[in-house]
C-alpha cells in the first residue's frame, strides 16, 4: 500500500471503527432497555415452553421435580392412539368448536361493523357490541346457561312455538353447538372493534366512483369492502382461531366437565384435567405439544392462503 | 476459558430453574417456637369456625407449637396442594379427599405415619373411614371426614302417589321411581323420579358405585383393575338404563336446585347433603325422608363411602411437631366423651369416623334421617383411592353418561369403562 493509499484508508478505516463502537454501545444500550421484557419472556414464555417440552417426553405425576422419568415418546403414541380419547373426540371437538366459533363471529363481527359504519352515534354501537368482551366468561357461561335451561328463555319460546323442549347442554348431539354460539357471540366485540377500523381506513373515493358507475350496496360491499377489509379480516381469523383453540374457560363454567359424554371437551381441558386432576403431567404435556403444531400448521395455512391472494403479511 | 453466548445463556436459565426448584418450605422456627401450616377446604362455617376453635385452643395451650389455618376452596384445594408443593411452599399439615390420596403418595407428598400413631388409628376407625385413606395397605394420615350414601326421598312426593314406605328393593325402587315421575306437554321434567347423578366431582358415579355395592359388586380390585364389568355391574346399569328409558330419572336436573322445591322425589346421595337440605328447605325439612340404598333383593342394601384425611407434608421441617398436634386434635376429648374432631364433624351433620365416636353420638341423634347414614358407615363400600383411581372414575362417569344421556347399552358402556381403566 502506497503512502497516499494509506492516507486515505486510514480516516475511512476510522470512521468505520467508530461507527462500529457507537452502533455496539447503542446495541448495548437497546438491550438493556429491552432486558426488562426479554427476562419477563424467557421466565414466563420460553421457560415454562421449554419444561412443558421435557415433560411431554417424561413421566412425572407433579408435586416433585426430583421424581421426573424419562419416557421416550409414550406420551406422544396414548395421546394419539386412535383407541383413546384425545383424537377423536377431544381434538375433533376442539377443531368444531374453533372452526364453528370463528366462522359466526367473523360474519357476525363483519355485518355488524358494516351496519355500525353506516349509523350515527358510532361510538356507541362499538361500545355496546364490545360489552361481552369486558364481562367475565363465568357471568356469560352462566347467563345462558340458564337461558339454555329446560325451563329457560330459548326453550320457553321453543314451547311458545310448539317445539317441545331441547336439552341444549344435556344432549350431546346439541351440547358443542350450543356452547360454540355463546363463545362465538362473546368474541364478536373484539372482531367488530378491529373491523370499524379497517372500514375507516377504505378511502371513500372507492365508493363514489363505484356509485357514479351505478354499483348497487350489494355489489360495493363484495367488490370493495371485502376485498379492501382483507388484511383486518386476516388479522381476526388468525387471533380468533388460536383463541378458539386455547379456549376452555366458557366449557368449565357450562358443562362443568366438558360433557356431556366428553361432547364438549376441548384440548385445553383435557390438559387441565390431565395435569392438575389425575398429575398425569407428561400426558397434558404431550396434549399441549400436540395442540401447538396443530396451531402452528393452520396458522401457517391461514397466512399462506393469504399471501396467495397478495396480501401483506409480514 | 471463554463460554459461547449460548452456552451462557443455558446455564443462566438452568441456574434460574434450578433456584425455582430448590426454593425452601415456608414452615419456619424462629427462638424454638414452631409454625406450622395447615391447608384445608374448611374455609366457610360452621367448618371454619369448629377448626378455629379448636386451633386457638391449641395454640394457648403450646406456645411453642402455633398452627396457622390456610384455607382454599374445595375445588381449588388439590391445584393448590400442587401449585405449593411443586413451588416448595407445601403446608405442614395437608387436608386431601382421599381419592387424592395415591396420586399424593406416588409423588413422595405425604410422610409415612408414625407406628404407633398409625396402630392407634387402625384401631379406633370404622372400617369404611380406614379404606377410604389407605392405600395399597398404607395409612395417608387421620381420617376426618366420612361420608356414606344413602336414598334421600320427598314424603310428600311418595305420599301423593300412595307409596308409604321407601322402597327396598330395586324393583319398588323402579317402579315408585316411574310412579312418580312427572313431565309436562312439551317434554319439561316436573318431578324426576329418581335421581343418579351429584353436581360435584362425582357425578354419576358415586350413585352406580353404591347401587354396584348393594348388588355384591366392586369398584376396582387392591391393584387398581375393572371390577365392574360383570353381572352385578351389569345389573346395577341396566338399572339405570331402564329409568333413564322410561324418561324417570333425567341427567339435566340438578338434584341439590331441584329437590329442595319438589322438583325430585328420589335421589341417591351423600350424608352432607342432609346438612344442607335443613338449611335450604327450613320447615319443609319434615318432608325429607332418608333410608338404605336399596339392593336387587328383600334385606340387600349398599352404599360407598369416601373420607378425607389429614397427614403430615413429607417435606415439612416440623414433621414430629404436626404429628403432635395432629394426635391431639383427633384424640382430645370434650366432657361427654367424645373426641374434638367427632363433635366438630357431627356438628356439621357429618359421621365421626371414629367408632366410639359414633356409636356415642348415634344413640343421642335428634335426626332420624342421620341414622341410615351412620348405618352405612358399617358396610359401606369404601371408594378405591390407589394412583389411577380418578381417571378410573371419570372414565366410568363418562360411560354411565352414554347410557343416560345417550340410550347406550349398558354391556357396551361399561366394556368401555373397563378399556378405558388402566391401572398404574
Amino acid at each position: 500500500m502506497t503512502t497516499a493509499e494509506s492516507s486515505i484508508a486510514t480516516p475511512t478505516l476510522r470512521a468505520a471503527t467508530a461507527r462500529r463502537r457507537g452502533f455496539h454501545r447503542e446495541g448495548r444500550a437497546a438491550y438493556l432497555f429491552l432486558a426488562p421484557a426479554l427476562l419477563f419472556f424467557c421466565v414466563f414464555l420460553v421457560l415454562p415452553f421449554l419444561f412443558a417440552v421435557v415433560l411431554a417426553f417424561s413421566s412425572w405425576s407433579g408435586f416433585d421435580l426430583s421424581t421426573i422419568q424419562w419416557a421416550g415418546v409414550k406420551n406422544f403414541t396414548d395421546v394419539l392412539s386412535f383407541d383413546g380419547t384425545f383424537v377423536r373426540p377431544i381434538l375433533v371437538n376442539t377443531l368444531l368448536f374453533a372452526f364453528g366459533s370463528v366462522a359466526l363471529a367473523t360474519v357476525g363481527s363483519v355485518l355488524v361493523a358494516y351496519c355500525i359504519d353506516r349509523l350515527s352515534f358510532q361510538g356507541f354501537w362499538r361500545v355496546l357490541y364490545f360489552l361481552p368482551v369486558v364481562a367475565t366468561v363465568v357471568a356469560i357461561g352462566n347467563v345462558w346457561k340458564m337461558m339454555y335451561q329446560p325451563a329457560g328463555l330459548i326453550n320457553g319460546i321453543l314451547n311458545k312455538l310448539g317445539v317441545n323442549s331441547i336439552g341444549f347442554l344435556s344432549d350431546a348431539t346439541y351440547a358443542l353447538p350450543a356452547v360454540t354460539v355463546v363463545h362465538a357471540w362473546a368474541s364478536i366485540g373484539g372482531a367488530v372493534l378491529i373491523l370499524t377500523a379497517g372500514l375507516k381506513a377504505i378511502p371513500d373515493m372507492y365508493y363514489e366512483a363505484a356509485e357514479v358507475d351505478g354499483a348497487n350496496t350489494w355489489r360495493m360491499f363484495w367488490q370493495i369492502t371485502l376485498p379492501l377489509l382483507r388484511p383486518s379480516l386476516l388479522f381476526v381469523l388468525i387471533t380468533q382461531f388460536i383463541g378458539g383453540l386455547q379456549s376452555f374457560a366458557l366449557i368449565i363454567v357450562m358443562t362443568t366437565d366438558g360433557g356431556p359424554v366428553n361432547a364438549t371437551n376441548v384440548a385445553a381441558f383435557e390438559m387441565y384435567q390431565q395435569a392438575f386432576k389425575f398429575g398425569a403431567w407428561g400426558t397434558a404435556s404431550a396434549m399441549a405439544m400436540v395442540l401447538f403444531v396443530v396451531i402452528f400448521v393452520i396458522t401457517l395455512l391461514q397466512l399462506w392462503i393469504a399471501r396467495r391472494r397478495g396480501e401483506e403479511t409480514s | 476459558m471463554r463460554l459461547s453466548k449460548g452456552v451462557r445463556l443455558a446455564v443462566a436459565l438452568g441456574l434460574l430453574t434450578t433456584g425455582v426448584a430448590c426454593s425452601g418450605g415456608e414452615s419456619s422456627g424462629g427462638g424454638g417456637k414452631v409454625q406450622l401450616t395447615l391447608l384445608s377446604h374448611y374455609g366457610s362455617d360452621p367448618a371454619k369456625g369448629g377448626l378455629d376453635k379448636m386451633l386457638e385452643q391449641w395454640n394457648k395451650e403450646n406456645p411453642d407449637i402455633q398452627v396457622k389455618s390456610e384455607v382454599v376452596k374445595f375445588d381449588d384445594l388439590l391445584t393448590t396442594l400442587t401449585v405449593r408443593q411443586t413451588g416448595g411452599r407445601g403446608a405442614d399439615i395437608v387436608s386431601a379427599y382421599g381419592l387424592w390420596g395415591g396420586q399424593l403418595q406416588k409423588a413422595n407428598v405425604l410422610a409415612s405415619v408414625p407406628d404407633d400413631v398409625a396402630k392407634g388409628i387402625n384401631s379406633s376407625y370404622s372400617p369404611a373411614a380406614l379404606g377410604a385413606v389407605t392405600t395399597g395397605g398404607k395409612l395417608l394420615g387421620y381420617p376426618t371426614e366420612l361420608n356414606t350414601y344413602a336414598l334421600f326421598y320427598n314424603k310428600k312426593i311418595l305420599a301423593a302417589a300412595g307409596i308409604t314406605k321407601p322402597p327396598a328393593t330395586w324393583a319398588e325402587l323402579a317402579d315408585t321411581a316411574k310412579k312418580v315421575a312427572k313431565r309436562d306437554a312439551k317434554g319439561n321434567v316436573q318431578v324426576e323420579g329418581l335421581s343418579l347423578i351429584q353436581d360435584g366431582d362425582n357425578k354419576s358415579a358415586h350413585p352406580f358405585e353404591s347401587l354396584l355395592d348393594a348388588a355384591g359388586g366392586k369398584f376396582l380390585g387392591p391393584d387398581g383393575t375393572a371390577q365392574f364389568d360383570n353381572e352385578q355391574g351389569k345389573a346395577a346399569l341396566k338399572l339405570e338404563a331402564d329409568l333413564a328409558a322410561a324418561k324417570a330419572t333425567d341427567p339435566s336436573i340438578s338434584p341439590t336446585k331441584q329437590f329442595r322445591s319438589g322438583g325430585v322425589a328420589m335421589a341417591i346421595q351423600a350424608g352432607w347433603w342432609v346438612g344442607s337440605l335443613k338449611t335450604q328447605m327450613g320447615d319443609k325439612y319434615s318432608d325429607v325422608g332418608v333410608a338404605p340404598i336399596p339392593g336387587p333383593t328383600v334385606g340387600s342394601k349398599g352404599s360407598l363411602a369416601y373420607g378425607f384425611f389429614m397427614g403430615v407434608n413429607q417435606r415439612s421441617k416440623h414433621a414430629v411437631e404436626a404429628w403432635k398436634f395432629l394426635a391431639w386434635l383427633n384424640d382430645h376429648k370434650d366432657d361427654s366423651g367424645v373426641t374434638g374432631m367427632g363433635q366438630y364433624l357431627a356438628d356439621m351433620g357429618l359421621i365421626p369416623p371414629r367408632t366410639a365416636d359414633a356409636a356415642t353420638l348415634r344413640k343421642s341423634l335428634t335426626d332420624p334421617n342421620l341414622v341410615p347414614i351412620y348405618d352405612a358407615a358399617t358396610y359401606a363400600m369404601p371408594e378405591p383411592n390407589m394412583p389411577g383411581a380418578y381417571e378410573a372414575k371419570t372414565a366410568l362417569h363418562n360411560s354411565i353418561m352414554t347410557v343416560l344421556a345417550d340410550g347406550k347399552s349398558p354391556d357396551e358402556a361399561l366394556a368401555q369403562a373397563a378399556k378405558a381403566v388402566k391401572p398404574q
